[in-house]
């Protein structure tokens, strides 16, 4: 389908740590909730609140 | 000797002529066919998938005692009539009885293939059964009218077709693209009010006012603000307009916010934010109508802020620049609220759309 006009979207959720306020973009995974609590900051250690979850076109 | 004078030219020149005379309609019928078949094809895909994909998903989600299939396509082919517009005085009331009936009979119906479903995979077979009941509506109609023109070999009876199909195609295929959001629970772009407001009510208590609709009361700057959304994260819109007749039964309210996502005309860009007075909801129009008349009864100016996007970012999975402007129109909220009131005044903001994904 190289001709096709059909564009991937692909899901991303970011993570915000309620310390530092670093934000980690990763792919997203099923389960995953707009505020809700996620993995632990790398930076920090601190839990991270799910901030956003989009979708960007794959480029 | 001239080529207009001689007769096999003349005969070349003529011919098509009269057969563009009297087979012409035919003709653009045929150029005109070929188009709205490849869009009948289209649609049947799309109604196809919607259905599978919606069995699928009950089938391994909602361990149902028995084969759903037999009962999902009967409803699909679920119509509803609209009420007698010829005498409109009441026709409101009547419209919102028939749309949430259907509603009702839906969810009752999910519940009677599982009934030990949670309410937000409830709202979430209810709105893909919506999706396949609505893309399989709409083949049914162009096909209808494609057939009908055929039939009767009549040109014009095809040219409504042919001008509202690149309509119809983009709602379709808008409809097709929102079901891996809707399965998955992600926010969609229609999602955006309900975002920002989730977020302003995150940490304060909340209550339920009414059918699927979150309040939360906190204070901002001496003023008292009544946060109000779907309650998410479910695939629903909830009942505001339920929800601001019981606020302001008990509360004097000096103005209502209302955010919302709003279709953006060809050549504006997706995302934007624009700020404007009147009610910013969509759907049917019950809900506007019912809000605009508690506005008017109680003299409360309505505000609006809208986050501009296409029938198909609308209804599929948020996209960045969308989802970006959340702070943003937060702290429009927020500014309005300073510009349109005083302190000791009390608000009611509502975040209005999809809260599929979105919690509180």
């Amino acid at each position: 389908m190289i001709f096709s006009k059909e564009k991937t979207i692909l899901a991303y959720t970011v993570e915000k740590c309620t310390k530092c306020e670093k934000l980690h973009k990763r792919d997203f995974i099923a389960g995953d909730v707009l505020f809700t609590n996620s993995s632990n900051c790398s930076f920090c250690g601190e839990v991270t609140l799910i901030e956003k979850i989009f979708g960007e076109v794959l480029e | 000797m001239g080529d207009d004078t001689n007769p096999l030219m003349m005969l070349i020149w003529i011919l098509p002529i009269i057969l563009f005379v009297f087979y012409g309609q035919q003709i653009q019928l045929l150029v005109t066919s070929g188009e709205i078949k490849k869009g009948i094809k289209k649609l049947n895909n799309f109604r196809l998938n919607s259905k599978t994909e919606l069995i699928d998903y009950v089938k391994n989600n909602l361990n149902p005692a028995s084969d759903p299939t037999k009962k999902i396509e009967q409803f699909l082919d679920y119509f509803t009539i609209m009420p007698v517009d010829m005498d409109p005085s009441g026709i409101v009331e009547k419209v919102r009885h028939t749309v949430r009936s259907r509603e009702d009979y839906t969810r009752n119906h999910i519940k009677s293939m599982s009934p030990g479903i949670n309410d937000i995979e409830l709202n979430r077979v209810q709105t893909l059964l919506e999706i396949a009941s609505s893309l399989q509506m709409i083949h049914k109609i162009v096909n209808h009218m494609f057939l009908t023109a055929k039939k009767q070999k009549n040109y014009p009876l095809i040219l409504p077709v042919q001008m509202i199909l690149p309509f119809l195609m983009e709602h379709a295929t808008a409809m097709n693209s929102s079901i891996p959001a809707f399965k998955t629970g992600q926010p969609l772009g229609d999602g955006i009010g309900p975002m920002v407001v989730g977020k302003m009510m995150l940490n304060d208590e909340k209550e339920i006012i009414s059918f699927q609709t979150a309040l939360a009361k906190i204070e901002y700057k001496k003023r008292k603000l009544f946060l109000l959304k779907a309650e998410g994260p479910g695939s629903t819109v909830g009942r505001p307009d339920d929800a601001l007749q019981k606020i302001v039964n008990d509360n004097k309210i000096d103005a209502v916010i209302m955010i919302d996502a709003a279709l953006k005309m060809e050549g504006e860009d997706s995302a934007s934010v624009a700020r404007g007075f009147g009610a910013a909801i969509g759907g049917i129009g019950t809900e506007k109508f019912q809000i605009e008349h508690i506005a008017t009864q109680n003299k409360i100016p309505i505000f609006s802020i809208i986050v501009k996007q296409s029938v198909k970012e609308a209804i599929t999975l948020m996209s960045k620049e969308i989802a970006d402007q959340a702070d943003n129109v937060r702290s429009q909220v927020y500014e309005m609220i300073l510009e349109n009131t005083t302190e000791g005044q009390s608000i009611v903001v509502i975040g209005v759309g999809n809260t599929a994904g979105v919690p509180q």
